[in-house]
């Protein structure tokens, strides 16, 4: 009697959806709070110096925003691309019919990211010209494995059982995917197009170098007329721009898990 | 015949590519109307691929199945599952959609409007015996597992289809809840009147479940295609009284009824009842104990002599508690229910769990006797022939009528 009473009031609170976001707080509070005190402290010691001519040039509202927003725009069509094409392939080849297809597109895949992805940039602009549509290709050859793979990966762990179910029942194929298999296999994918989004935003540094603009500038300027002031501005900037991104990831995916699982 | 006819496989076979050996070769049954067909047969032999090649689940090689007289292979494959109730081991439930999801997914698939759709699932929830304003919103996962059967069942039944494949829906649940899901569900079938489709490995269900039982051997070859009377009276080979055991008449425990044998009386007191009376009761009237019982009739426990103290003034929560059988439970149910209490009689209570009579052991051991008796004189008779009968004639899957009636 108190066992099933006790079972009752767990099943209860589980299904209230307050404790979500609480949750969701709880355990994603420290990121933007280290992010927040790194990009301060970095702000309060570029103003701390004496910056010259050189470094005031990279070094000020306008171009910092004009190069975080080339950045942040390649980075989101790269993304946008990268999941459109990604899933979408990935869709299809965990269909019955193409199923044998998957370990060559998985190959080709591999291909874009293990070459290097300065090579591989150079490489296109040679053959394309440079400028950013190119640096755009190059970043999604780069980004689409993790994403074309996890979406394998995460639709043929989706139990068979389930699959077969749904369609014993007489759902159509079409709701199947998209009512069971989708929904089950999105933590998977999720995943997939957050490692994508920071290795994007990673990669996206070397588009400077194919003259597509971005934070990468600030390194290379850096680096190139030994301005240490400007080398470590473009290196904390990518990097707390990857880790708010990959920040962000992991509270979407929290979001979007489907409930009933563990 | 061929209205009564439901469902007929007619020389059905499954090839895999690059096996050399059919899955299922050349298999020929009807079915009827209303009837539970049992597929039974060891892990492997063919069964559940022979069930699902008649909601085209798995497609057939060669051979032509019909469901209410249509060519499967003519209808759409989505359409004729919406027909075809389907209930697997656990239930299959999706675990990320509420109770109320997982029911109301083939009626939504069929378009029905919202409010249309909650009161069906409301009245499936009812009808499997689940408290929908409890159980509705609740995820697969925070239930039991006779709960996620059930609730199976209830999604199975969701567009009322006139046929359910069950493929042994009630393997994964321990044996107390297995008996009582199928007392359950045989109680359901009467209201109902489904035609189905059941696949199990247990012999002892499909002869408790089964209007007609298909003993499959190799390659889903049916050895023996008859009722379970017939099945344990006369097997048709060697292998098939391999498979139903040593022992045909104890198997028959799982054939009888708990109704088909006359029923005790029971003295029955409330807990109110006083200790020095009871006693009384039991010293005029030679009972062993009496059965206490709540308002509504519902037994609570046995209560002997041993059990009274008689500076007590009631006679709550005094004695064994007094387990229950339904009529529709098998005489094997109500053993192990006597086995489990070791008190030596079975209540018989009715749907609401209000009292009928009492089975005793002696009744039981009583209508064992007869039956070895009876197996044993038939036996010696069929000696003097030949061991074996053979197949009774109806038993063998008649091909196909379909009369132009239709």
């Amino acid at each position: 009697m108190t066992a099933t009473a006790h079972r009752g009031r767990t099943a209860a609170a589980a299904l209230t959806p307050p404790s979500r976001w609480r949750t969701l707080l709880r355990s994603h509070w420290a990121m933007p709070v280290v992010l927040a005190v790194t990009l301060l402290a970095t702000y309060l010691w570029i103003r701390s110096r004496q910056l010259d001519d050189i470094e005031r040039r990279s070094l000020n509202a306008d171009a910092l925003m004009r190069m975080l927003g080339e950045h942040l725009r390649l980075t989101a069509l790269t993304t946008v691309v990268v999941v459109t094409v990604a899933v979408g392939t990935g869709i299809l080849l965990t269909r019955p019919a193409l199923r044998w297809i998957a370990p060559a597109a998985t190959a080709l895949a591999n291909i874009g990211q293990a070459t290097p992805a300065i090579g591989l940039l150079v490489l296109l602009s040679i053959w394309l010209g440079i400028g950013s549509t190119t640096a755009l290709i190059g970043l999604v050859a780069y980004a689409l494995l993790p994403v074309l793979q996890n979406t394998i990966v995460g639709l043929n762990q989706v139990d068979r059982k389930l699959v077969e179910a749904g369609r014993g029942i007489g759902m159509s194929p079409l709701a199947v995917l998209t009512r069971v298999e989708l929904p089950l296999a999105l933590p998977v994918i999720l995943a997939g197009i957050r490692t994508a989004l920071v290795l994007a935003v990673g990669v996206a540094t070397l588009a400077t170098f194919i003259n597509a603009g971005g934070l990468g500038e600030l390194i290379v300027t850096g680096i190139k007329l030994q301005r240490a002031p400007v080398l470590v501005c473009g290196a904390i900037l990518t990097a707390a721009l990857a880790l708010l991104l990959d920040w962000l990831g992991g509270v979407i995916a929290d979001l979007f898990r489907p409930r009933g699982l563990g | 015949m061929s209205d009564d006819v439901m469902i007929s496989l007619d020389h059905v076979s499954k090839r895999y590519r690059g096996q050399k050996v059919p899955a299922v070769e050349n298999v020929s049954m009807t079915i009827h109307r209303g009837e539970i067909v049992v597929l039974v047969g060891p892990s492997g032999c063919g069964k559940t691929t022979t069930m699902k090649m008649i909601n085209r689940l798995i497609e057939p090689s060669s051979g032509r199945i019909t469901l209410d007289g249509a060519d499967v292979t003519s209808l759409n494959p989505t359409e004729l599952r919406r027909r075809i109730g389907y209930v697997i081991q656990q239930g299959g439930l999706f675990p990320h959609m509420s109770v109320a999801t997982n029911i109301g997914m083939v009626p939504r698939m069929l378009g029905w409007d919202r409010r249309r759709i909650d009161a069906r699932v409301d009245e499936l929830l009812d009808l499997v015996g689940l408290e929908p304003g409890q159980f509705r919103n609740r995820l697969p996962q925070q239930l039991s597992g006779g709960q996620q059967q059930r609730v199976g069942v209830a999604r199975a039944l969701a567009a009322d289809p006139p046929v359910m494949l069950m493929d042994e829906p009630f393997g994964a649940t321990d044996p107390l809840t297995r008996e009582h899901l199928q007392n359950e569900f045989l109680r359901l079938q009467e209201k109902l009147q489904k035609t189905i489709v059941f696949v199990t490995h247990d012999f002892d269900e499909a002869i408790k479940m089964g209007s007609r039982i298909a003993v499959l051997g190799e390659r889903s070859r049916i050895r023996q295609f008859d009722t379970p009377e017939r099945l344990l009276a006369a097997p048709a080979d060697e292998t098939v009284a391999q498979f139903i055991g040593a022992g045909a008449s104890l198997k028959q425990l799982n054939l009888r009824r708990v109704g088909s044998i006359a029923y005790d009386e029971a003295h029955l007191v409330t807990s109110q009842e006083s200790p020095a009376a009871v006693l009384r009761h039991l010293d005029e009237s030679g009972d062993w104990a009496v059965l206490t019982v709540d308002g509504e009739r519902r037994p609570l426990r046995w209560v002997g002599p041993r059990d009274l103290r008689p500076e007590r003034d009631t006679l709550d929560g005094v004695g064994i508690p007094a387990p229950t059988v339904e009529p529709r439970a098998t005489l094997r149910d109500a053993l192990d229910a006597m086995l489990t209490c070791g008190c030596g009689a079975a209540v018989v209570v009715d749907d609401a769990g209000r009292y009928r009579g009492v089975l005793g052991i002696d009744r039981l051991m009583r209508a064992i006797t007869e039956m070895r008796e009876t197996e044993r004189s038939r036996d010696r008779g069929v000696a003097e022939a030949s061991y074996y009968r053979p197949p009774m004639p109806r038993t063998l899957a008649a091909p196909a009528q379909r009369g132009g009636a239709r």
